[in-house]
């Protein structure tokens, strides 16, 4: 896969719409990627799922999983003035909430700003409005809007797709439509090859709201192995985070498998594959905390790309690390034999 | 109108900043009938005399400014981020967390530190003006000043966008509104001669039209302008100060200026003929250029048309056609109107 056939598909993840719960137009987008290296590639109770490699019952099997939601609003009333209240879909920072754009997908998208107060009404509150403070201003009067927004329905945040200096890209959900142009990158590699092990490529539901798809997803593939492919912060390294452009994560918590995790080092190295570590201290924030204790438990690690400014419209990642995780992953399969 | 002000919109310009606003309006009023003469003083105003029907009684100023709040490069890290601060009076929570216009860059982005590594009581505190760091992937000061240099100017990135309600959202409709009124009075014809203004640095104190009312001369003088309209959710009576939809609305006092009494009550007899609607302030706040052309030289007789804006100084301010348009009709028709007195 070239530089420019990756960037475009990452585009094309990151601009279709899918917050936890309402996934399925960035579901289907993802199966659409999916099939080009898994035939049986289909969604399952919102779960994009496929399989390729050694079909041998003996092989070991891999979980390649990323998540496929994003963060996002949901809209819980309309007021009699015409403006939108909602609740959160997932962790969000209420603090760059103000004057926001957003697109509201009703029976059809509509745009919103997120409405702010002027001084004179704010009294020199210095408080974050609560998110049961939040309006979002549609033009529209009640009557109007209630024609084509319901509660329920969801809310997005508007980003733009960048390419900045030096390979980085900002776009909104990045976290973690990144981590699933990673696997594809992977399989693309290994579309040609006999590989060892049985792969299952599975882009989950709802990890936002607390790992759900990942749960059932693991659940159903049933894998001796699975890697949460994630995004994590980016920072200077020194205090547990990525220096981005120096390649994957690679998870070593109390709660992941030491073992896959020494095997991913070892891989890296024996490739020449650049790498960093990312040592947390009990559970990871990931679909890998579902992975482990599900069924009678699986083998679990973290594979993470640094992101900066996780949750904003406006993460930012560089397209190097993406394709070094995705490398990592395809030789981590190359040579996974037994587990 | 609507089509000058989108294009006008798009154009970036900050105070000390507006080259590319002013050679937009150059290009376009070199083209219209009737100009006596358009040239641009020592700060960057735009002064333009168009002649008009009839040998005017008085001499009248119409004005509005091009500069729009921004953003300005202040500083570089080690890391390649660039520390910026604001241009004009801008809220720091309408910056962090989106993309910006970085001229000669593209688009650069104004992070945050992410929401799971702030305690509970951070996520509540606004963010001030020392979270206004600019990120365009630079991975070292060395790398960042290849690019962007001290006193670059850096903008909101907004498209526009079309709401429910007769209602559009931008950035820069203050004061790119008064901008596009006065391309449409240039283009036809006009009743009497008249000086048109376009007014540089009216975000950072109401500067340029200092310099250009003095040079002008005016007896009489309309701003056209964008106000703070607070019609939001559950906003009832004097505290939403003036509302979409209400049509112009013309002050009778704000921070910088008491408007002329008689001026102020004809705009309202005018309106009602026009069968238009027209509303004023609920409340004293705010200012604009009136404040320094009211006083100018031995004084101007001054009034104000604005239309009434959500989030100004946002990326996304929300304004309403409908009350551009009736504000374009009140300000044809005072222009007439001040002749008569």
């Amino acid at each position: 896969m070239t530089d420019v056939t990756l960037k475009k598909m990452l585009y094309t993840l990151c601009v279709v719409k899918g917050i936890s719960g309402d996934e399925t137009k960035a579901s289907e987008m993802a199966l659409s990627f999916l099939k080009n290296y898994c035939s049986n590639a289909h969604i399952s109770h919102g779960n994009v799922m496929g399989t390729m490699g050694n079909s041998n019952e003996n092989a070991p099997h891999v979980l390649l999983d990323a998540h496929i939601d994003q963060v996002g609003l949901i809209v819980t009333s309309i007021t009699d003035d015409g403006f939108v209240t909602v609740g959160n879909i997932g962790g969000l920072d209420r603090r760059i909430f103000p004057d926001q754009h957003v697109k509201l997908h009703g029976t059809k998208t509509i745009d919103g700003i997120i409405s702010t107060l002027p001084p004179h009404l704010s009294n020199g509150e210095e408080q974050v409005q609560r998110i049961e403070q939040v309006r979002i201003d549609t033009g529209y009067s009640a009557d109007e809007l209630k024609k084509i927004l319901h509660i329920g329905d969801s809310v997005t945040f508007c980003g733009v797709y960048a390419e900045m200096m030096g390979g980085k890209i900002t776009a909104p959900a990045l976290d973690d439509r990144c981590g699933v142009a990673s696997i594809l990158y992977a399989l693309d590699l290994l579309q040609d090859e006999e590989i060892p092990c049985k792969v299952t490529a599975l882009f989950s539901t709802q990890e936002e709201v607390g790992e759900r798809g990942a749960r059932i997803g693991c659940f159903s593939a049933n894998p001796d192995i699975a890697l949460a492919v994630d995004v994590s912060f980016a920072g200077d390294g020194s205090d547990g985070t990525g220096i981005m452009g120096k390649g994957a994560m690679i998870g070593f918590s109390p709660s992941l498998s030491r073992k896959i995790s020494r095997d991913l080092v070892k891989c890296a190295d024996e490739n020449n594959i650049p790498y960093q570590y990312e040592v947390m201290n009990g559970t990871t924030g990931t679909n890998a905390d579902q992975f482990s204790t599900c069924r009678e438990g699986v083998r679990a690690c973290t594979v993470s790309i640094p992101l900066d400014y996780m949750h904003t419209p406006v993460e930012v990642i560089d397209i190097e690390d993406v394709k070094n995780t995705g490398l990592l992953l395809a030789n981590y399969l190359r040579g996974c034999r037994e587990c | 109108m609507l089509n000058y002000l989108k294009e006008l919109c798009a154009i970036n310009g900050t105070s000390g900043d507006e080259t590319a606003v002013r050679n937009y309006l150059q290009e376009k009023i070199q083209n219209f009938p009737h100009i006596l003469e358009m040239r641009t003083d020592a700060l960057g105003n735009l002064l333009v005399h168009k002649k008009g029907k009839h040998f005017p009684k008085h001499t009248v100023l119409i004005g509005a400014h091009m500069d729009e709040v921004g953003l300005i490069v202040t500083g570089f890290r080690p890391d390649g981020r660039i520390v910026l601060d604001t241009v004009g009076g801008i809220d720091p929570d309408v910056v962090i967390g989106r993309a910006v216009q970085v001229p000669n860059v593209g688009i650069g982005v104004v992070g945050s530190v992410p929401v799971h590594n702030l305690s509970p009581k951070q996520r509540d505190e606004k963010p001030t003006k020392k979270d206004l760091v600019l990120d365009i992937g630079a991975r070292s000061k060395e790398d960042a000043q290849k690019l962007v240099h001290y006193g670059d100017s850096v903008y909101y990135y907004s498209e526009w966008t079309e709401l429910g309600g007769n209602k559009v959202a931008s950035k820069a409709i203050d004061d790119r509104f008064g901008c596009a009124c006065m391309l449409k009075m240039l283009e036809g014809e006009i009743p009497f001669d008249t000086w048109f203004a376009f007014f540089v640095q009216e975000e950072i104190g109401l500067r340029g039209s200092k310099p250009a009312s003095f040079a002008v001369n005016p007896d009489f003088a309309i701003i056209l302008e964008t106000t703070t309209a607070a019609d939001l959710d559950g906003v009832k009576g004097d505290g939403a100060v003036c509302r979409l939809g209400g049509g112009a609305v013309v002050s009778f006092m704000d921070r910088a200026t008491i408007y002329d009494k008689e001026l102020f009550r004809m705009a309202f007899e005018e309106a009602e003929k026009l069968n238009i609607p027209c509303q004023t302030k609920t409340r004293i706040a705010g200012g604009n250029d009136a404040g320094s052309v009211h006083v100018s030289r031995d004084g101007v007789r001054t009034m104000a048309i604005s239309i009434p804006c959500r989030y100004l100084h946002s990326p996304f301010t929300v304004a309403q056609i409908s009350d551009m348009e009736q504000s374009y009709l009140l300000a044809e028709k005072m222009l007439f109107k001040i002749h008569e007195l």
